[in-house]
């Protein structure tokens, strides 16, 4: 149930007809504006005063009058005429009403204590005259501009316009030290160098300023900046959290993908790409240095949520990881709840429970999965020759052997027992002694994407045949060390047992339901088995407690340990069928085989399995030529081809399953489904919303595309309102994660579609937009307002100055960490282990503790554990990890100031200060105190500061001489002078 | 984020606020400027995003403050409050021949396993009781019980982020930081949500206690026994008077700055900050030393007991009598580590051992802080709430342990708004589920609520596009215990 808290009423309880007079021509403070706009000047209005009577909500609607749709504003009242008639404000009783003074016809009627202002009444007033126009919400109107997109001033004359209106006057451009520290800050999440601020103050040109802009941009650390800002969208962290906090696999990878794609600018709708379907992308993009393909990490974001301990219910748990899916990427991309649309239609936007199903679907058909970190173009490469290599041996066997072609046609296809399909004991899911994997899919290089069946056999140091392989799904089929995973297609448990035959060494099959992943006991630890055995055996899946859910299985070289996929260099696992069954294993099975599809092509030996087992039998008689020198070299660099392939590194990802649609849980109770199924697809409301998506698979990749259509309102409007929010410290719409009806209305509703506008003109580049705002004129005023504004805008919505706020967490750690020269600016890797306090305490609590200052490294690389969250991060309102946060709390409790005076982290930087100021053998007072300024606050000490300063020393001298007259002094007091100086609101707050 | 409002809150203003700039550190009256303003939330930026905000109840209060008693792990109900002499009678017997066994968590499904307490009558209500509780049993006449509750998981962690957050998943607020939300702390000077970490923290961690997409000041702070309780409200200076000194200068070229910028009220507000900070400091190790504390009132709690388990929650139980006394609006005791396989509630096996250890060491502390409080007249104004996330089979796991059960145990309440002697709600034969007035964890929470004065319906916070409540879609109360 949602709640609507709308104050004022407006009942339309009986009609009459009475005199209306006022004065319609009025002057306000504020003119009206030319055309009056439904969505910005009439729906607030109507929102606040009138819908909880004439809303949306049949149950509280009186007089039968609804005025939210057209339709029922302007259909015949119950006792007669029109509530509005368009263009005929003398007819409309709307206009009658509201300007009436009888206490029992007004409306709002007098015991809401609710007034319209005499403008608002204006301004419904010209709406009607106007014309009446209805139009859609404004954000799902695609977004236009009038102005020239490559006009530097364009920012500043849309800014301007709108403070005119309002009667604002801007305010001066802020000094040079305020602004370099400003774009240091905004764009690197660091204080700037001292050195940068005397070249830039130095730097008299025209031009210094976009210069500096430009150092900044152009730095690595704007990358660790603007990754953090994407990261808090994604709920990023590297457990599950929930009861055992276990590893996500790799999500450090991802961090440092979405550092190297803000460095270098790659286009948003790359990255939107690479996050929805990175996986299917037929052109990848490789990073530059190392070649590796960097596209299928993006879809890591998907992984990043809470991992349940053992669910009981698993399909519920399917239901609750789906539902933060769909919260996330919709909040993320289309600044969209649709995820309230979970238990039915959406209460407040045009999203219905069939939206959220058809999403459900996409979601529900992908799959999980271990992701080499490594795969590049080098590799598809070698796995293409591999696999040429292969076919060149099959050929060059058959035309020697060709002799025995018509032999082999005479061979007895009775050599086989053919079995059934499906009995009622039993139901084969693969069976891979034939040619092919049996529409299960092979994922990676190992398994390649045939089976082994007629693979020539070859002793590598003689080269001489031994013999062909039979058929089976084998994970060394291209060499050991290569990852893979064979995956059964999605299937209802109806059986009590599963059955795989397979071989192998440290290896797993596992039974995936509901597509849930952390496998383990209590309760699922029977679902991951290891295969360790070097000669056939039954693997078998007690799964009648899952009876009705769905499944399928993985088989996988290698394995979890504590859910983090490890793969040994000797692992490899080779299954011949596979198959779901009551009772005991069927018998026939072993010597059985299901041929359905028999290849049968002589001149790649795609041979079926008996004529394979027939030209065994011969080889060994001594009837067919073993001797293949040609094959020895083959052999040899297939094995180069195959070290090539091999890897050891991986993130958890995802790949493509088989797609799936859902139905419509009823009050989101997945028990009560309805009968029709929705077919996978976008928003309805958005434009193709309705387009059915056509992929096999999940259709994610069409996902991405329609939300990148050129006619999607919603996709570059979010993301530059991104942007703007983290520089201005407020989006233009201060609801950045929240575009629908009860998000906020655009402050700067034109600024905002010329910036969309212009950043899918410019390509998608964040930089440039980035560089866009910040060389205007609104981004560099000062922040110093005086009384008049204060009063006008007294939340600085229209920007006639700069708005002061405080820096974020990691900014303030960081900070610190540059200001004390201790800051490691080692990029990319492995997190540093979180720093645990006493107070960080529970299950799932590492062994050991990381180092208190996170090795001097920034905050960026500190190890982010959802049950083990680092308090100074949390305590200055990093957001927790569970749904997209664009916007963070700004928060100002004691706990801040707690840990700015007394953690240990702090005084421990405060010393290391003191020390290299110790070192730094600079002759006067004056000058230490000067290089701390500089250092700290990117400007000089006022005289009066050093005076205060001075007087500071004195009395810190005295008072450790007191307490210790040792030679340690002058570090002391250095210290305790450095430490306040982390203290003052200029160190955290950007002014 | 998607955060609204249609109600301001008090704003301070500025001038009222500039007190500051006079006056050295620590020499400000700020007591009572803030109003009825929740902790450290003087002015702050955040509240003006707060969807909704009732700076006070929504009706008259039964109760100011809540000791929330967290039974991690889930206590029996068969062995503790709820006697089923059917599972003595049946004891031995395959449970599957008596009544459809619902999956459980680790599936190993024994005998039926009758209870190894005898139960007796106590107070005038004659409320049954078993052995492992001779101490709280001395106070049933105080308190309600609820043998009909019912949670929606049967896994710990699920189960404790809804009996905390009303939400099975992580990152909703807390109930304690849903309370301070809607009604501020009476207290400055210590943080209005109060965790007393007895040893164990559980299972699904810190995120018990957080305030989710509530502002973060409305986090409970962890308390630890120790030399420092509280994190980093030690000051690091080892000299007298240094911090202070620090602190002033510090304030003074603060103040300076505020002349120098525009829109200071933030800036304003983190000064101000410091000096909350400052306080806590010398206010909270005076809570947490017991220096006025009497022998009498200590052995009451059983601090003169052998048992260091015993010991430990006892003095967490004067803690949270002291941190009610000065107004905190929230505290949560978690369990003592009572050792290597048996910690928590939560006996798979060795249930006597277990459940014997555990029971030891709360049971007197609990009876002491409700006698104590009665005697202080507190327990009219404070609601305690003993609880665990669910509670366990009445056959066994294995041999000699209970496995997890969400379909049926009990709690209790006592003091403000309860009706003391009360038995509510009835389950099966074998204590195995609900028959009679079910009581959801949601309702628990309404009716918490209601007693603190709050409608669970009203108290909303506008997130992601929708008014979150921590009762989400559900409740109702729980009249018949209501006094």
């Amino acid at each position: 149930m949602y709640l609507r808290r709308i104050n004022v009423l407006i009942l339309f309880c009986s009609l009459g007809v009475l005199g209306i007079s006022c004065d319609r021509s009025q002057q306000f403070s504020e003119p009206l504006p030319k055309v009056v706009d439904f969505n910005f000047h009439v729906k607030p209005i109507l929102v606040q005063n009138c819908y909880l009577c004439h809303g949306p909500d049949p149950s509280s609607r009186k007089a039968e009058l609804r005025l939210d749709t057209y339709e029922g504003a302007t259909a015949a009242l119950k006792e007669g005429g029109h509530a509005i008639v368009p263009g005929k404000t003398s007819k409309s009783n709307l206009v009658q009403r509201i300007y009436n003074e009888d206490p029992g016809q007004i409306m709002p009627p007098p015991e809401t204590n609710l007034k319209l202002t005499e403008r608002e009444k204006a301004l419904l007033n010209k709406w009607i005259d106007q014309g009446a126009q209805w139009k859609e919400h404004w954000s799902f109107i695609s977004p236009e501009t009038k102005m020239d997109l490559e006009d530097p001033n364009a920012i500043d004359f849309l800014i301007g316009k709108q403070m005119e209106v309002k009667g604002l006057e801007k305010v001066p451009i802020a000094n040079k030290n305020s602004l370099i520290r400003r774009v240091s800050y905004l764009l690197t999440g660091l204080p700037p160098n001292p050195k940068e601020v005397e070249k830039f103050i130095a730097d008299t040109t025209k031009v210094a300023y976009n210069k500096m802009v430009d150092v900044y941009l152009n730095s690595p650390a704007f990358g660790e900046r603007w990754a953090r800002h994407w990261m808090d969208l994604v709920r990023y962290a590297e457990t599950k959290g929930h009861e055992f906090d276990y590893t996500i696999t790799g999500a450090w990878k991802y961090r440092d993908y979405l550092i190297r794609a803000f460095n270098e600018d790659v286009p948003y709708d790359q990255i939107l790409k690479e996050h929805i379907a990175g996986d299917l992308l037929e052109n990848t993009r490789e990073n530059k240095e190392t070649g590796v393909s960097e596209s299928r990490l993006g879809t890591t974001f998907y992984v990043m949520g809470e991992g349940t301990h053992s669910p009981v219910d698993v399909r519920q748990d399917e239901a609750d990881r789906i539902d933060n899916m769909i919260d996330v990427t919709t909040k993320t991309f289309q600044g969209l709840t649709v995820s309230c649309a979970k238990c039915h239609d959406h209460k407040f936007d045009p999203i219905t429970a069939a939206d959220y199903y058809a999403l459900y679907g996409v979601m529900e058909s992908t799959r999980f999965s271990p992701v080499p970190a490594d795969v590049s173009k080098d590799k598809k490469l070698a796995a293409k020759e591999l696999v040429d290599l292969k076919t060149y041996m099959r050929k060059l066997v058959a035309s020697k052997w060709s002799t025995a072609k018509n032999s082999a046609e005479n061979a007895e296809l009775a050599q086989n027992t053919v079995v059934a399909r499906t009995n009622e004991n039993y139901t084969l899911i693969g069976d891979f002694r034939g040619s092919d994997f049996d529409e299960w899919t092979s994922d990676g290089f190992a398994f390649g994407q045939r089976s082994t069946l007629g693979d020539p056999i070859v002793d590598p140091a003689t080269g001489k045949l031994l013999g062909l392989q039979e058929g089976k799904a084998s994970s060394k089929a291209m060499g050991m060390g290569i990852f893979g995973a064979l995956r059964s297609p999605n299937m209802v448990l109806d059986k009590d047992f599963i059955g795989v035959r397979a071989l192998g060494q440290n290896s797993s099959i596992r039974i995936i339901i509901d597509n849930f992943q952390l496998i383990q006991n209590p309760i699922y630890g029977g679902m991951d088995q290891k295969v360790n055995t070097g000669n056939w055996n039954n693997f078998v899946f007690n799964v009648a407690a899952w009876k009705g859910r769905k499944a399928y299985i993985e088989i996988i070289p290698g394995g979890y340990e504590r859910h983090i996929y490890n793969l040994p260099e000797d692992a490899f696992i080779e299954a011949q069928y596979a198959i779901a069954y009551d009772g005991e294993w069927p018998a026939d099975m072993e010597n059985g085989i299901s041929l359905e599809q028999v290849n049968d092509n002589w001149a790649t030996l795609d041979i079926p399995p008996y004529k394979v087992k027939m030209l065994n039998e011969d080889l060994k008689k001594g009837k067919l030529p073993l001797n293949f020198p040609e094959l020895k070299p083959v052999v040899d660099s297939s094995q180069q081809l195959v070290n090539r392939l091999k890897t050891d590194s991986f993130f958890n990802g995802i790949y493509d399953g088989y797609g799936i649609d859902s139905p419509i849980f009823n009050r989101g109770n997945y028990k009560e489904p309805s009968k029709e199924y929705i077919p996978r697809r976008f928003l309805s409301v958005l434009s193709l919303g309705d387009s059915v998506f056509k992929s096999e698979g999940s259709g994610r990749m069409e996902l991405a595309e329609v939300m990148l259509n050129k006619d999607n309102p919603l996709t570059s409007r979010v993301m530059v309102n991104r942007i703007w929010h983290h520089l201005f410290g407020r989006g233009i719409v201060e609801t950045v994660d929240n575009f629908g009806l009860q998000g906020k209305l655009p402050s700067h509703p034109e600024l905002l579609d010329y910036l969309a506008v212009k950043f899918q003109n410019d390509g998608w580049s964040i930089k440039s937009m980035i560089r866009a705002i910040v060389t205007s004129e609104t981004f560099k005023r000062s922040t110093l307002r005086n009384d008049l504004l204060a009063n006008k805008d007294p939340n600085n919505i229209y920007l006639a100055s700069f708005p002061v706020r405080r820096l974020e967490a990691e900014a303030i750690r960081d900070g610190i960490l540059v200001v004390t020269e201790s800051l490691d600016s080692t990029m990319y890797g492995p997190p540093v282990a979180t720093y645990l306090t006493e107070f960080m305490q529970g299950r799932g609590r590492p062994g050991k503790s990381g180092p208190i200052d996170g090795e001097g490294r920034r905050s960026i690389y500190l190890e982010v554990r959802r049950n083990f969250l680092e308090p100074m991060m949390t305590t200055f309102d990093r957001p927790i990890p569970f749904s997209t946060f664009g916007s963070r709390n700004v928060t100002n409790v004691p706990s801040q100031s707690l840990i700015l005076m007394n953690d240990p982290l702090v005084a421990q930087q405060a010393e290391l200060m003191a020390e290299k100021l110790m070192e730094k053998r600079m002759i006067g007072f004056e000058e230490k105190v000067q290089w701390i300024y500089m250092q700290a606050f990117s400007r000089l000490a006022t005289s009066e500061e050093l005076e205060k300063a001075s007087n500071f020393f004195d009395m810190l001298r005295t008072m450790e001489g007191k307490a210790d007259a040792s030679d340690n002094q002058e570090l002391a007091v250095w210290k305790e002078y450095c430490h306040s100086i982390f203290n003052l609101k200029e160190f955290i707050y950007l002014i | 984020m998607g955060h609204h409002h249609n109600t301001k809150p008090r704003v301070i203003s500025r001038r009222e606020m500039l007190g500051l700039s006079a006056g050295g550190f620590g020499s400000l009256a700020f007591m009572g400027l803030f109003g009825t303003l929740p902790f450290g939330c003087k002015r702050a930026s955040h509240l003006e995003t707060a969807s909704n905000l009732y700076l006070g109840p929504h009706y008259l209060p039964k109760a100011k403050n809540v000791i929330f008693l967290y039974m991690d792990g889930g206590v029996s109900q068969v062995d503790s409050f709820d006697p089923k002499p059917r599972l003595t009678r049946e004891n031995g017997e395959d449970p599957r021949k008596k009544f459809k066994v619902d999956a459980t968590q680790f599936d190993n499904v024994g005998k039926i396993l009758k209870s190894p307490w005898d139960f007796k009558q106590y107070g005038e209500c004659g409320m049954p009781v078993s052995d492992l509780f001779p101490h709280i049993a001395t106070c049933v006449d105080d308190i309600a019980l609820i043998r009909s509750m019912v949670s929606n998981f049967p896994e710990h962690t699920n189960a404790n982020y809804f009996l905390h957050t009303g939400s099975g998943l992580q990152g909703r607020p807390s109930m304690g930081a849903w309370m301070n939300y809607g009604l501020g702390s009476e207290n400055k000077n210590i943080p209005g949500y109060v965790v007393l970490d007895g040893g164990l923290v559980p299972p699904g961690g810190l995120d018990n206690f957080k305030n989710g997409f509530l502002p973060a000041s409305y986090q409970a702070s962890v308390f630890k026994s120790g030399p420092e309780p509280v994190a980093n409200i030690n000051p690091r200076e080892g000299i007298k008077n240094l911090q202070e000194e620090k602190l002033q200068f510090i304030k003074q070229l603060d103040s300076s700055l505020i002349g120098k910028i525009g829109e200071a009220d933030a800036v304003e507000s983190a000064i101000s900050n410091y000096e909350l900070a400052y306080k806590m400091q010398s206010s909270i190790p005076e809570l947490t030393e017991f220096k006025e504390e009497t022998e009498a009132t200590k052995k009451l709690y059983g601090m003169d007991s052998d048992d260091p388990n015993l010991r430990g929650y006892a003095s967490q139980c004067i803690l949270a009598r002291r941190l009610i006394e000065r107004g905190v609006r929230f505290v949560e005791l978690t369990c003592p580590n009572v050792g290597p396989g048996v910690d928590r509630w939560d006996q798979h096996s060795n249930l006597k051992k277990g459940h014997e250890k555990n029971a030891h060491a709360v049971d007197q502390p609990i009876a002491g802080l409700l006698k104590d409080l009665k005697s202080r007249g507190l327990l009219e104004e404070t609601l305690v709430v003993w609880t665990g996330e669910f509670g366990r089979t009445p056959f066994a796991q294995g041999s000699d342990g209970r496995d997890h059960n969400p379909s049926a145990f009990s709690m209790w309440m006592a003091g403000a708004g309860v009706k003391g002697g009360t038995i509510f709600g009835k389950t099966d034969e074998y204590g195995y589920r609900v028959i009679e007035n079910e009581v959801t964890v949601h309702d628990l929470h309404a009716t918490i609520m209601h007693l603190l004065g709050l409608d669970h319906k009203q108290l909303t916070f506008r997130f992601g596009g929708r008014d979150m409540r921590l009762t989400d879609v559900h409740g109702n109360l729980v009249k018949d215990i209501l006094a």
